[in-house]
């Protein structure tokens, strides 16, 4: 069973495992291989079982998380049943999801230091790892800095460092880039490719990036209920939508448009685009001049005649003086629009959010809701107009029943008990928590205690909604569920206000983006502006979807329209295929000479 | 509470932590030994003039004697009333300057309560200025040195660490609450302190939530791997601690030399 292993490798041959107290197995055979010097992606949904098959890796299952063990896993050459954890942490580096959890230092040196120091490394030899590894993840010069003074970002790259310090041969991420910004989350995924050129580390990394999985990783093994169902090269997942979807995997934005044609017989198997460059050589070699008409341009939207539900005048804010975080908005959103706020972390997204339901209030200016100035309104006295969907659910869970958690808000309302129990029988039906108004939150999965803390807002019938980043975090599947929920309350007449970092979200489902940078608005216009404005979104760190670079590239060949999803440039190609005309080749199309 | 650690080159902060620590006892027992409110006044203002050099914020130290004002004039109260003229050495001090029905407030028991505040002043001066100037890090050293185990000085640490962390969390907590209706800290005693509990249960459940990943990410930092750990830079006594020292031995010995003529009593 055991073949030689080399150092750096590992090797996992589980046939079950069981938490003690849990009723059901989390593994019931789990066999997978990794080599040294590999790159592999751990993908799935959330509950697949990722972060329990990580834990696994290091011996924390079975040795601290303690079950029904069967079967043996080998890390590094080392079988994790005869190690202790801390004896396996010198070779295998685990960084689990959450960096807050696992800074220990006050200063960033001390922090990197401590695993180190732990292991009882020489005092030069903890200098020369301390530094050799804050400049891995590029944070040279941060040493002296204090940790809770970071950002999110570098606090993720802190947590890397800090393992890296002690010098493992396999280095296992977990989902390292939830919480990050576009630009945070390819730092990231830089950073490790360049780990792995130098040939020191394996690498194994949980997540849901599709397009990073995809250039980065030399293989993927995807779980789903505790079982391996698939694995091999990332081009050959991301090309099956069918997998990719049945695991709950965002495909490549470009792969519908390939899945399409395939379908429609007018591309060859196999030939399925997943990376943007290889779609973009094909539609430029195929599609030489466009016939189709120009639609783009008038949808623009004509100003709405709808009533202001927020309107903030010359709205400043700063903490101290010298640095202000919102510079003098002039914004009006109109009733019933649905806007997405879009800009790299500490744009000033979450600042403005917050003072439109008096939870920040402005420093100069004034902020209007509905008309009405709400300087000399509380917070809790606008819950009643506008919600407030935080990020973290499990900031307000306080309740022992779902049924009185949503209650909560609406006991302040002076309404009577029927007219409660329909609003919250209403929203809990609304987001599909209805069979479970008698469980207890904390036994709810993490999407579901999202769902709820969504559900005891929308109890509370507010007219705007604001909901800072829904699906962070999520996978695709959770993604989809929660914005068909705002598509839903959009279509019903809500004001919604998202802020989001998923440029994909915010170009199929809102009417209007608005852009930030340095407390100050860059754009504010419908997405099918906002996302052709390159040289503008380049400066507030933002990249537009992939339809958008190619609808760009296409220029050239006449083509006019301004597609912000992959379905309108996809409409657009088979409405110009359809009239045969201009089409070099013969249908249909064969793989790309390349 | 106390005025955190923050980095500086003053010559306080250059000195050794077992320098400060027995400049601190020096100190406190000084006043302890002096009766008089005049002497104590001396000490306030010998520690009001390195505090200065060193540049420490007054703020932070006007929040920390704030709230004990009512305090202090209970203690002028209570000593004047209840510290009786035979008490008192000097004549001076045996006299009553009023009365309140049978109770003479004497001018002995009030200059007595005096020291007592100038005591707390000089304590809260010298413990600031031991703060001020010397990183937690010194401290756990100090720890290590007079015996108490690592993992207790690993545990001040991270709870240090975890203060701001804590705050933040609380704050967001509260944010989340008043966006769904309450109104915390508001109306009534037992309704805002029946608000608190709807920040408190979050704020539980996920320290505990944190507590077991901390714990994981501990082990996945080695703790706990070797017997012992590595210190990272020793605290070292130098030639200007040793006499610094010296003084301060010699210090306590004048005062106690003093004190045994007679002088700075009541």
């Amino acid at each position: 069973m055991f073949e030689t292993l080399e150092r750096g490798s590992l090797q996992v041959d589980l046939l079950r495992f069981k938490y003690k107290n849990s009723l059901t197995d989390i593994f019931n055979t789990l066999n997978f291989k990794i080599e040294k010097g590999e790159f592999v992606g751990l993908m799935g949904r959330t509950g697949a079982g990722k972060t329990t098959a990580m834990m696994l890796l290091n011996g924390l299952i079975p040795h601290f998380l303690e079950g029904e063990f069967e079967g043996n896993v080998i890390a590094n050459t080392m079988n994790t049943q005869r190690y202790h954890i801390q004896t396996m942490a010198r070779f295998i580096g685990l960084v689990m999801q959450d960096p807050e959890t696992q800074i220990f230092g006050i200063t960033v040196e001390r922090d990197v230091a401590f695993g180190p120091s732990n292991l009882a490394f020489g005092k030069e030899k903890i200098k020369e790892v301390v530094s050799k590894s804050l400049k891995a993840v590029g944070l040279e010069g941060y040493e002296k800095r204090i940790t809770s003074e970071l950002s999110g970002g570098e606090k993720q790259r802190l947590a890397i460092a800090g393992v890296l310090a002690m010098e493992p041969e396999i280095l296992v991420l977990d989902e390292p880039t939830s919480e990050l910004d576009p630009v945070g989350r390819e730092e990231i995924y830089k950073l490790l490719s360049v780990l792995k050129k130098k040939g020191e580390v394996t690498i194994l990394v949980s997540g849901h990036d599709t397009e990073e999985m995809l250039e980065y990783a030399d293989r993927i093994i995807v779980l789903d209920n505790g079982r391996k169902v698939w694995e091999g090269r990332p081009s050959t997942l991301f090309k099956d939508i069918v997998l990719t979807k049945k695991n709950g995997i965002r495909p490549p934005e470009v792969s519908e448009i390939g899945n399409c044609f395939q379908k429609q017989g007018l591309l060859d198997q196999d030939s399925v685009f997943i990376n943007k460059n290889e779609f973009l050589q094909f539609a430029k070699n195929n599609f030489t001049s466009f016939k189709i008409s120009n639609n783009g341009s008038e949808k623009y939207y004509s100003t709405n005649n709808n009533p202001v539900a927020i309107e903030t005048k010359d709205l400043s804010f700063y903490y101290q003086q010298k640095n202000s975080v919102l510079n003098e908005l002039n914004i009006k959103i109109y009733k019933g629009e649905f806007v997405a706020l879009i800009g790299k972390n500490g744009a000033g997204k979450t600042t403005f959010s917050k003072q439109l339901n008096g939870l920040l209030r402005p420093t100069n200016g004034a902020v209007f809701i509905n008309g009405n100035d709400i300087s000399q309104l509380t917070t809790a006295q606008l819950s009643k107009e506008v919600g407030y969907i935080f990020q973290n659910p499990d900031h307000q869970i306080f309740s022992a029943t779902v049924y009185d958690e949503v209650e909560y808000g609406l006991k302040r309302m002076n309404l009577t008990e029927t007219e409660r129990s329909v609003r919250i029988n209403t929203a809990l039906e609304f987001v599909g928590l209805e069979k479970f108004t008698n469980r207890h939150p904390f036994t709810l999965g993490k999407g579901e205690r999202q769902k709820l803390a969504f559900a005891t807002v929308l109890a509370m019938e507010p007219k705007i909604l604001i909901i800072d980043e829904p699906t962070t975090g999520q996978d695709w599947d959770g993604t989809n569920k929660m914005m068909e929920m705002l598509d839903k309350l959009h279509r019903q007449g809500h004001t919604i206000l998202m802020i989001t970092h998923n440029m994909l979200l915010a170009a199929e489902y809102t009417d209007r983006v608005i852009v930030f940078s340095n407390g100050k608005v860059m754009l504010d216009d419908p997405p099918e502006k906002v996302f052709y404005e390159s040289e503008i979104l380049k400066a507030a760190s933002i990249t537009a979807p992939d339809c958008v670079t190619i609808a760009g590239e296409l220029r050239s060949a006449g083509y006019k329209n301004y597609p912000v999803t992959i379905n309108e440039l996809q409409n657009d190609l088979l409405e110009q295929l359809a009239r045969k005309e201009n089409v070099n080749r013969v249908l249909p199309f064969g793989k790309l000479r390349s | 509470m106390l005025i955190e650690y923050y980095p500086s080159e003053s010559y306080v902060h250059r000195l050794d932590i077992r320098t400060k620590a027995l400049g601190f006892f020096v100190i406190t027992i000084i006043s302890f030994v002096f009766l008089s409110p005049i002497i104590n006044l001396l000490i306030v203002f010998c520690t009001c003039v390195i505090l200065f050099t060193i540049r420490t914020p007054f703020s932070g130290i006007k929040k920390i004697l704030k709230p004990l004002l009512p305090i202090f004039i209970l203690m002028l109260l209570i000593t004047g009333f209840t510290y009786p003229a035979s008490n008192f050495t000097s004549e001076a001090n045996q006299r009553t300057l009023f009365s309140l029905g049978t109770f003479p407030f004497t001018l002995g028991g009030f200059l007595y309560g005096i020291t007592l505040v100038l005591r707390i002043f000089i304590m809260v001066i010298t413990s600031t200025i031991v703060t001020y100037t010397t990183p937690i890090e010194d401290i756990l050293q100090l720890l290590k040195k007079i015996k108490i185990p690592h993992q207790f000085a690993f545990i001040i640490t991270t709870g240090i660490r975890f203060i701001p962390t804590m705050q933040k969390k609380s704050e967001m907590i509260q944010e989340a609450q008043k966006a769904r209706g309450a109104e915390i800290g508001k109306g009534g005693l037992i309704k805002s302190v029946s608000s608190y509990i709807t920040v408190l249960i979050p704020l539980i459940v996920d320290s505990l939530r944190m507590a077991d990943n901390l714990a994981i990410a501990m082990l996945n930092r080695g703790f706990g791997a070797m017997k012992t750990t590595t210190d990272l830079n020793e605290i070292k006594m130098r030639t200007r601690d040793y006499l610094i020292c010296f003084t301060e031995v010699i210090l306590i010995a004048i005062a106690f030399w003093i004190r045994s003529k007679n002088i700075g009593g009541l």
